[in-house]
């Protein structure tokens, strides 16, 4: 999970973790060996290839949610010389939304999605044994492309010299329409819960991150009550249900030759009003120095290429509670970090620093509740 | 030297001889966030006698002007809030903002739309303070 901050920073998409640290061996197997020589041989014998090897490997820091190792593992198959691109995600125990961000049900999401036609990895396995790596983790495909973060200055001159070629900001485009207008129920998403009619989805989305923010043990703070009382009273009719991203904007997005390669983070995806994926798109939180949507796309575009691919009009009242709900979704997440810290059950002072965050986006949710 | 001032030397330190001199990325980024947090902390130390005692005033001045708002209103559950949040807290002054909300229809729209807009001024300075070390 890669969780914008309203106070204009991301949580940190590259501030590598230790190596060498217990955790990134696996605390919990006594197996001591190193991390790359558990993960050959457990693909050794999925592939059943006793042959393969790994290369490349690669720890990256992706957000505070899952360990992430990236590698290529290489095989003889019947005589033939095979490579494989692999991403592999490991739970470890302690990351920001654990409660919310199941890699069983990020699994599960990314099968039923592999044979439609929202680009994602096409994912390989998934291990529940912690005898294997420490703690759960899925092995998926490592799909070609870059995932510039939005927030830095070579990210953002990348998504301006993209936006100025006209490619990237309608495949953009073309691939939210593609979620929001994909049979969920045919693809076998439903498991991820359907909200009843009328107000049901808005007022199960709040309860879910209340439940995050009664989860963190923080302090109270009266603004952050009016903010839900404020969503829970006002809560918008959802005529019609999509698979929802939750967290659609450059940075989560894997591009490769200037479309959409893989759409990434399934962390907060949700059966519900598609509203909710198009507030975060149009929320100037997700861009930074300019107008264009998400550092990308001009806005007009934006909105006349997905009205007409998914025959949906954009509903400025309903954009304008989820960018509300955003914003309690944003104290959630920083009361969650910050608790996750204080409680000790992780040491990481960016998540220590994010307390003082949430008075941050109070500030910016109560503007915008007009005081 | 005041306690304030001893965690910003800390945190001067930490960023500018400390952090520059570690290799490991990781150790880095998290001796740049130790002095973030230490120059939050003093700030927020400093504020604190200024800030809790503005709080205070706050409370008793908004407490009289809601009473009077609630007037004769069948509200019982404001009232009872009211009471706590006069000496009380943040905690009291959520179970205020509950209550209000809890309160909706026995107050009717234009009572509540009032109540509430006098809460947020008490609410809004509160925010701002907190910005004074926050930002």
């Amino acid at each position: 999970m890669s969780e914008h901050r309203s106070d204009g920073a991301v949580a940190p998409k590259n501030a590598s973790a230790p190596e060498n640290t217990a955790a990134a061996r696996g605390p919990c197997t006594g197996d001591e060996r190193p991390m790359n020589d558990r993960i050959r041989d457990y693909l050794v014998d999925r592939f059943e290839a006793p042959d393969l090897k790994l290369r490349g490997v690669e720890r990256i820091a992706v957000g505070w949610s899952h360990e992430t190792w990236l590698f290529d593992a290489t095989w003889t198959e019947t005589g033939v010389a095979r490579t494989q691109g692999l991403c592999l995600r490991r739970d470890p125990g302690n990351a920001l939304l654990r409660e919310m961000s199941d890699l069983a049900l990020q699994y599960r999401v990314l099968q039923c999605l592999e044979p439609t036609v929202v680009p994602t990895p096409r994912p390989f396995f998934f291990e529940t044994d912690p005898a294997v790596l420490g703690a759960p983790f899925l092995v998926m495909e490592k799909v070609p492309g870059t995932c510039p973060s939005p927030w830095g200055r070579d990210g953002r001159q990348f998504y301006q010299d993209a936006a100025g070629r006209g490619v990237l900001p309608d495949s953009f485009t073309d691939t939210l329409v593609a979620l929001h207008t994909l049979d969920w129920r045919a693809a076998g998403l439903d498991f991820l819960g359907v909200p009843g009619p009328g107000r049901d989805f808005a007022r199960l989305e709040v309860a879910k991150w209340k439940a995050l923010i009664e989860a963190s043990e923080h302090d109270p703070d009266p603004v952050l009550i009016d903010l839900i009382g404020w969503l829970e009273a006002n809560a918008p009719q959802t005529d019609r249900l999509a698979l929802v991203h939750g967290a659609y904007r450059t940075g989560n997005l894997l591009i490769h030759d200037d479309r959409i390669s893989a759409v990434l983070d399934w962390e907060t995806q949700v059966i519900g009003d598609p509203m909710y994926d198009v507030a975060y798109v149009l929320s100037d939180l997700n861009r930074e120095g300019t107008e264009l949507l998400s550092n990308l796309v001009e806005r007009d575009a934006f909105y006349r290429r997905y009205e007409a691919g998914t025959g949906i009009a954009i509903d400025h009242e309903a954009c304008r509670y989820y960018q509300l709900l955003y914003a309690m979704r944003s104290v959630a997440f920083w009361m969650s970090a910050s608790g996750l810290f204080a409680t000790g059950r992780n040491r990481d002072l960016r998540l220590a620093r994010t307390a003082w965050s949430v008075p941050v986006v109070l500030d910016r949710a109560a503007r915008d509740l007009g005081y | 030297m005041a306690p304030d001032e001893l965690l910003e030397q800390i945190a001067a330190i930490l960023r500018h001889e400390i952090g520059p001199t570690v290799a490991d990325p990781f150790a880095k980024t998290q001796a740049f966030m130790a002095s973030v947090i230490l120059e939050k902390l003093a700030r927020q130390l400093r504020l604190t006698d200024d800030h809790e005692q503005a709080d205070r005033d706050e409370r008793a001045t908004l407490v009289d002007d809601m009473e009077r708002l609630v007037g004769t209103a069948p509200a019982s559950g404001v009232r009872a809030a009211l009471t706590g949040a006069r000496t009380g807290g943040q905690g009291e002054m959520c179970r205020l903002v509950e209550a209000l909300y809890a309160g909706r229809d026995e107050l009717g729209t234009e009572r509540f739309d009032a109540l509430l807009g006098r809460i947020r001024l008490t609410l809004r300075a509160g925010l701002d303070r907190q910005l004074e070390y926050s930002s």
